[in-house]
């Protein structure tokens, strides 16, 4: 279920309330688990510079004892950062035009003692010596283009929604079982929505 | 339509069996993952919900199935508890064995798995990491004091020159790449190994920010695809106050072999913290898939019982209902073949045995239809005989009587078949002499006899020609019973058994299932005799008429002439005795002429002239003649006012009633008579008759004479010529009538007609012509 769950993450556009529904009926318990209140979005707001719209945002990640015990024995945490840009539509479903996941891995590397973060998207490494540095990192959402400013329609109203996961279904299989009903395990935050405004 | 496709789709085997297999592959897929190959493990989440569904499914289908047997158990459906026993059975014989595997897989696995995991190994892995670092560490120091050397020499040179500087440098050090930059980040030159590097690799924010803390930072960073590198950055010494700070940052490759040994401690070792730190969800995911086959197995198993168990009973279910409706009497039931096994066979023998039970019921319904059919034909031919047929059975019960039988023995014989014969007298006395009269004949029985029996009834004196016969099957054996027991076993006879009338008794059907038995046939021929005798006076009253008339006349005349020519001559003695003797003579040729006169009017051809005529008025006219008589004689006259007019001969009916007035005045003799003379339409024939009585109180009629009273010369009268009630009997029946004799109880007797009430110039013509 999780499995589907990420490949309509890759080609479904809709919030994620259905997937976390299905994964509870998958499993038929743990009704009550919840997202951790570990992750949260706490500012985003867009700019508009050389005819883009673009992106800032700031994001605390808090991890579980759980999953940093996890990190630290080598095992990568993948994390899904999901920006939606929708056109605001009165009476009618609003109309989603962009989408975009950013997906990030975060692993120990023990022989130097170090984090390495690497961005899947663009496959860049960074090394951050300590796990505050790294968090820091990838917590910051800076001129992040979203989209250009010729397709937003003047007499139209926008909105940016984001929010962020951490990606079970990336965790080792023997894992994904033991994470899917552990509330420690089920990191994400609140979709947090701004406007876009130049 | 698509409903029932999909019902026979998902119905049988092949739906479970395809399930079955579905999850086997699946449970591959499982086990696969957890090996953490790619393919699979991105399929494991999938392959896990997937076979919990499955399982689901499973589950529920087996509910369905139990909810549905138990159901069948209660309510003792043939072969739910054979089918219930099975499960059981299959589902214990399937329980057994795959727990202890269960159990001891379970075991195994969770100490294989520990079994990884060995201190040493981690102890050795964690020596090997501390190892390489501090092997490292020294080169880490060397090159940090060399590019601080290099940032002391690069110091007072400005930026413009810094290029030269900067690459003599990196040449003379063993750096892969040396970048001069601005504390805040920005590069002003680089110089590198690779020619064809334009970008410099810049340091990261986090060690900008130690740099600006006034920290030099030097480390090992595994960089990926090129491998490890040590990065040194160290602040340049600055020269002129007021001048942006500056950083040399520069990256040295770790030399190959060691590079590899590195990556290679860690891998393994974060490889092996990371299975260390995976050993519990590892157990529980192997114990989550081998519970999930073993589920899987088990529930497979659990309906494989289901469905072995009904397929077994369906046969034995089948042969249940086949009996039960076999015995509420459906025999065209055929029940599908199981297969050529000894239930095929055990089913094949049950159709045929239906199939046959059916057959014969056929034959049977078949012959039944036939003898009732022969029944009655027989039934229509007895009817329409006008001789009677009576038939008794072995035990001399009445079987069948045709209604010429009752009208012969004047009474209604209908309620007499299943009875005993001895039972039915006392209801008539024509029967009860004819009864009587037969007993002889069939105890012992005679194979055939024929006798002519005489009955005395209501209707006078009869004549019956009887004719018995023992029917086939009857075999007399001794003078038990009525008709002797029958040693013959009984054959089967359904057909009489049904016809009996509704009213029969047990033992009658008894009795008449028996073979054998009697059958009577008999005639009246009183009016046949009655008729020869009729025929034979009428000859004898024709040849005295012819031959006896005729001399009479020259006797009378002779007489006459002696008389007249001699009387007067004689003397008188003489004279007195001729005298005596001619007036004797002539007396008596007188009287023979009257007999003879009366003899041809007895034998004289009828010649009737038919008319309209109304009895009562006749009577009265009749009996007018005798009031005028001096004669001590009363009439009482009860005439029926509703009494039609009859076609007759109004002459010979005043001769009828003049003879039978006569004959009761002569039967009451001189003292006086009392003649009562009733006419009424005889009701009980419909009105069809008019029925005249005349009944005198006389001494009545000799027994002896009853018999005979309408024959000639048949009278108890010193005179008479004995004609009397003859000529009345031929007049009457020259009419199509009827006459009897009875003597009243209270003394006298009674002669009564019945004369047929019809229209003119119907019927009774012919009926002339004929007698002519």
């Amino acid at each position: 279920m999780a499995f589907i769950t990420q490949l309509s993450a890759r080609h479904d556009s809709r919030p994620a309330g259905w997937r976390r529904l299905l994964c509870a009926l998958a499993f038929g318990l743990c009704a009550a688990v919840a997202h951790a209140d570990g992750f949260e979005v706490s500012s985003a707001a867009t700019q508009l510079e050389s005819d883009t719209y673009q992106l800032n945002a700031r994001i605390d990640y808090q991890f579980s004892g759980e999953v940093l015990e996890a990190l630290n024995n080598g095992v990568p945490l993948t994390l899904r950062l999901e920006i939606e840009v929708q056109r605001l539509r009165r009476w009618w479903p609003n109309e989603t035009v962009v989408q975009r996941e950013l997906r990030h891995q975060l692993t120990y590397h023990a022989f130097s003692d170090q984090y390495l973060l690497r961005d899947l998207n663009s496959d860049k490494l960074t090394i951050y010596h300590t796990l505050n540095l790294a968090l820091l990192a990838l917590g910051a959402v800076d001129g992040y283009p979203l989209l250009d400013a010729g397709r937003v329609e003047p007499d139209q109203e926008y909105r940016v929604q984001l929010r962020t996961a951490l990606d079970i279904e990336a965790l080792p299989a023997p894992l994904r079982p033991v994470a899917y009903v552990t509330p420690a395990w089920r990191l994400s935050s609140e979709w947090f929505t701004c406007s876009l405004t130049p | 339509m698509f409903l029932d496709a999909l019902r026979r789709l998902t119905s049988g085997p092949r739906p479970v069996a395809l399930l079955f297999v579905l999850l086997l592959a699946s449970f591959y897929l499982i086990s696969g993952a957890t090996q953490n190959t790619a393919l699979f493990g991105r399929l494991y989440s999938l392959l896990l919900v997937v076979n919990i569904l499955a399982l689901l499914l499973l589950l529920a289908l087996i509910g369905r199935h139990l909810i549905h047997l138990l159901h069948q158990y209660r309510e003792h459906a043939p072969g739910s508890r054979l089918t219930l026993r099975l499960v059981v059975m299959f589902v214990l014989l399937a329980l057994a064995p795959v727990s202890v595997v269960y159990y001891f897989s379970l075991q195994f696995l969770h100490r294989g798995i520990d079994s990884w995991f060995d201190l040493r190994v981690e102890k050795s892995l964690e020596d090997a990491l501390e190892l390489g670092r501090s092997s490292l560490d020294g080169r880490l120091r060397e090159l940090l004091r060399q590019t601080r050397q290099a940032a002391n020499e690069l110091g007072p040179v400005p930026d413009s020159a810094a290029a030269l500087k900067l690459n003599e440098l990196r040449q003379n050090s063993e750096a892969a790449e040396m970048t001069l930059l601005t504390l805040r980040g920005r590069a002003i030159v680089s110089a590198s190994m690779d020619p064809s590097a334009i970008v410099p690799t810049m340091p990261s924010e986090a060690v900008l920010q130690q740099l600006r803390q006034g920290l030099d930072y030097a480390r090992l960073e595994p960089l990926g695809e090129v491998g490890m590198h040590v990065r040194v950055a160290v602040n340049l010494p600055v020269l002129e106050p007021g001048a942006e700070p500056r950083v040399l940052h520069a990256l040295f490759p770790v030399a190959e072999r060691l590079s590899l040994l590195a990556d290679s401690v860690q891998e393994a070792f974060s490889q092996y913290k990371e299975l260390a730190f995976l050993r519990q969800p590892l157990k529980y995911s192997f114990t989550l898939t081998l519970s999930l086959i073993l589920l899987l197995s088990l529930l497979t198993a659990v309906w494989a019982a289901f469905f072995s168990a009904r397929r077994l009973v369906a046969p034995i279910r089948d042969l249940a209902e086949g009996t039960r409706a076999v015995a509420a009497g459906d025999y065209d039931k055929r029940l599908p073949l199981p297969g050529r096994d000894e239930l095929g066979f055990l089913v094949r023998s049950f159709n045929e045995m239906t199939y046959k039970i059916a057959q014969s019921q056929q034959a049977a319904r078949h012959s039944q239809r036939q003898a009732e059919e022969q029944r009655t034909y027989l039934e229509a031919v007895l009817g329409r005989l006008s001789s009677g047929v009576v038939t008794l059975d072995g035990d001399g019960v009445v079987h069948t009587v045709n209604a010429a039988a009752g009208q012969i023995l004047g009474t209604a014989l209908d309620d007499a078949v299943g009875r005993l014969l001895q039972e039915l007298p006392g209801r008539h006395p024509a029967l009860d002499q004819f009864v009587e009269a037969l007993l002889p004949h069939l105890t012992p029985a005679e194979p055939e006899w024929r006798a002519e029996l005489v009955l005395f009834g209501q209707k006078g004196r009869q004549v019956l020609m009887c004719r018995g016969a023992l029917l086939p099957g009857s075999e007399q054996t001794g003078p038990a019973g009525l008709l002797g027991e029958q040693t013959q076993p009984a054959r089967p006879d359904f057909t009489s058994t049904q016809q009996l009338p509704s009213g029969s008794t047990p033992a009658t059907r008894l009795a008449v299932s028996r073979s054998g038995g009697h059958v009577i046939v008999f005639d009246d021929i009183t009016t046949l005799i009655q008729a020869q005798r009729d025929a034979a006076w009428g000859e004898v009253a024709r040849r005295l008429a012819h031959e006896i008339k005729n001399p009479l006349t020259p006797i009378q005349l002779s007489a006459e002439r002696l008389r007249h020519k001699y009387l007067a001559t004689m003397p008188a003695e003489d004279a007195e005795v001729l005298d005596r003797s001619t007036h004797t003579i002539v007396q008596q040729v007188e009287a023979m002429k009257e007999m003879v006169k009366a003899f041809s009017d007895y034998a004289r051809p009828p010649q009737m002239r038919l008319d309209m005529v109304g009895v009562n008025r006749v009577i009265s006219e009749v009996v007018e003649l005798y009031r005028t008589d001096h004669r001590p004689v009363t009439f009482d006259l009860q005439l029926d006012p509703r009494t039609p007019a009859i076609q007759a001969d109004a002459g010979r009916l005043r001769q009828v009633l003049h003879n039978l007035i006569k004959n009761a005045l002569e039967a009451c003799g001189r003292d006086g008579a009392h003649i009562r003379i009733t006419t009424r339409c005889a009701e009980e024939t419909g009105c069809r008759f008019v029925e005249l009585g005349v009944c005198d109180d006389g001494p009545g009629i000799p027994e002896e004479m009853l018999a005979n009273l309408f024959e000639p010369y048949v009278t108890s009268k010193p005179k008479g010529t004995g004609l009397g009630l003859a000529i009345v009997k031929k007049i009457v029946e020259e009419h199509g009538g009827m006459l009897w004799v009875e003597n009243m109880p209270e003394g006298g007797a009674c002669i009564i007609i019945r004369l047929p009430v019809k229209a003119k110039g119907e019927g009774l013509g012919t009926r002339n012509q004929i007698q002519e």
